[in-house]
Parts: C-alpha cells; structure tokens; sequence
C-alpha cells in the first residue's frame, strides 16, 4: 500500500491558490518534467452567464480522498511530488478552483499522473459547487462517487492503472 | 446510541444545518439512520437516488451497521474541480 509523501502538498485553502508558488515547488534537481492543471472560474455555464461560484467541502473526508488520490500516484506513475490544492468558499470568475501539479524524472508519468488526479478528484472527493448567476443559483449537477454496494462483502478496491 | 449527522450542498439548504445529533437504536444501519432524518424532512428522501454515505470519512453501503458516535455524511453528487 503507497502512502501519500510527506513532501506532497495536498491542501484546502480559502485564500488564492499561489499556482506558480506551488509549480516550483514541486520540482527538483532529479526532475525532468512538471505537469500542471489549473482548473478555473469560467464565465458561463449551460448557456447562461456566471457571475461567480461557491464551493464548500466535508473538509476531512476530503483531505482523506485527496491524499489517497496522491498516494495512488505514488504507487502507479513513476512520479517524483505532488500538490493537489482546492479552494473553497466564494470564487470569481478566472480564478484558480484547483491546481495540481505533479514532477517527474520523464513527462509522459507526469502529464498521466497529473491527469488521473484530477480525472478521479472530480468523481471521489467530497466537494461541490454553487454557480451564481444574475437570475439564481444552482447546486452544479455532479458525480456520484463510487461506494459500496453492501455492507456484507469486502470493499473493491478501484482498479488500478 | 448517538451518531452525528453532516448535510452538505443542497442537502444543508433544505435542513437549514450542516449537522445534527441523532438517537438510533443499537444495530440500526446507515439507511435506518437515513429514514429517521427523512421522516423529519420528507422532501429529503427524493433525494436518496442520488445520494452515496460516508461513515468516519470513508464511503459507505446504506447497509453499515452504526456504532454509538459515528459521523455519517449524506454525499450529494460532488462537484469539485
């Protein structure tokens, strides 16, 4: 079983995320590759314009998912570190929802490490999101994560890459 | 036994509170739990399609049997990114 790194930084955070702080710090001497996701505040959705978002978390079980998603990189791409920051509360539109970089000795680990993380984040952790808009709001549609069919039989594990 | 109930997204809105403390009776299961919350609020058990337990901060079957001081989420869909 890989655990997440202690030099990892997996983080929620109500304040702007510092993208180009975290990008360099993740990278090191050993490192030949960073690759980078920022996911942003865009202006519209479904047609109509946003004005701005609210995110809101279960702050704990979150953090949990998220340093699982790092300890599965760990265990599957060879990868040197990882950040996986989210914000939360009141975002405008353009700024940083969630950054997550993650550094390799070569780019194709790091580009397919940096995209499972964020592929498997959006459908596993605990975080949703409230879009604004000039006539309302709505609670964005979502995923439902995998859980547990029954009690009785041991969890599946998901599948590994 | 008590356990402690988290509403999280549109689920807090409709309680109007992010959690509460509920009494069950000793071998009740998360859907036990979730009928008791729902026959308070019945426009929370339309919900329950959609919704997935977590049980101490990991994903839970709706069939887990409770232990006296559980922490139980009920998860909208989520939508972080």
């Amino acid at each position: 079983m890989s655990v997440s790194q202690p030099r990892d930084r997996i983080e929620l955070t109500r304040e702007i995320i510092p993208n180009a702080a975290i990008a360099r710090e993740v990278r090191a001497d050993e490192d030949g590759a960073v690759a980078t996701f920022d996911g942003c505040v865009r202006n519209h959705s479904h047609g109509r314009s946003t004005l701005y978002l609210e995110y809101e978390a279960y702050e704990s079980m979150a953090l949990g998912k998220m340093q699982e998603i790092a300890a599965h990189l760990h265990g599957n791409f060879v990868i040197n570190r990882v950040a996986i920051v989210h914000r939360l509360g009141r975002l405008e539109i353009g700024e940083t929802s969630v950054f997550i970089a993650v550094s390799a000795a070569h780019r194709a680990a790091a580009f397919d490490a940096c995209r499972y993380a964020i592929d498997t984040l959006k459908k596993t952790v605990p975080i949703w999101k409230k879009e604004f808009f000039a006539d309302g709001a709505v609670w964005a549609d979502g995923e439902i994560p995998p859980a547990p069919a029954t009690a009785e039989t041991p969890a599946a594990k998901p599948a590994s890459n | 036994m008590t356990v402690k109930v988290l509403y999280f997204g549109r689920l807090r809105e409709l309680c109007g509170s992010s959690e509460e403390s509920v009494e069950v009776r000793n071998g009740s299961r998360i859907e036990d739990l979730f009928a008791l919350c729902a026959a308070a609020r019945p426009e929370l058990g339309r919900f329950r399609p959609s919704l997935v337990a977590a049980r101490n901060c990991e994903f839970a079957a709706w069939d887990t049997a409770l232990s006296s001081g559980d922490e139980v989420g009920f998860l909208p869909p989520v939508s972080g990114g």
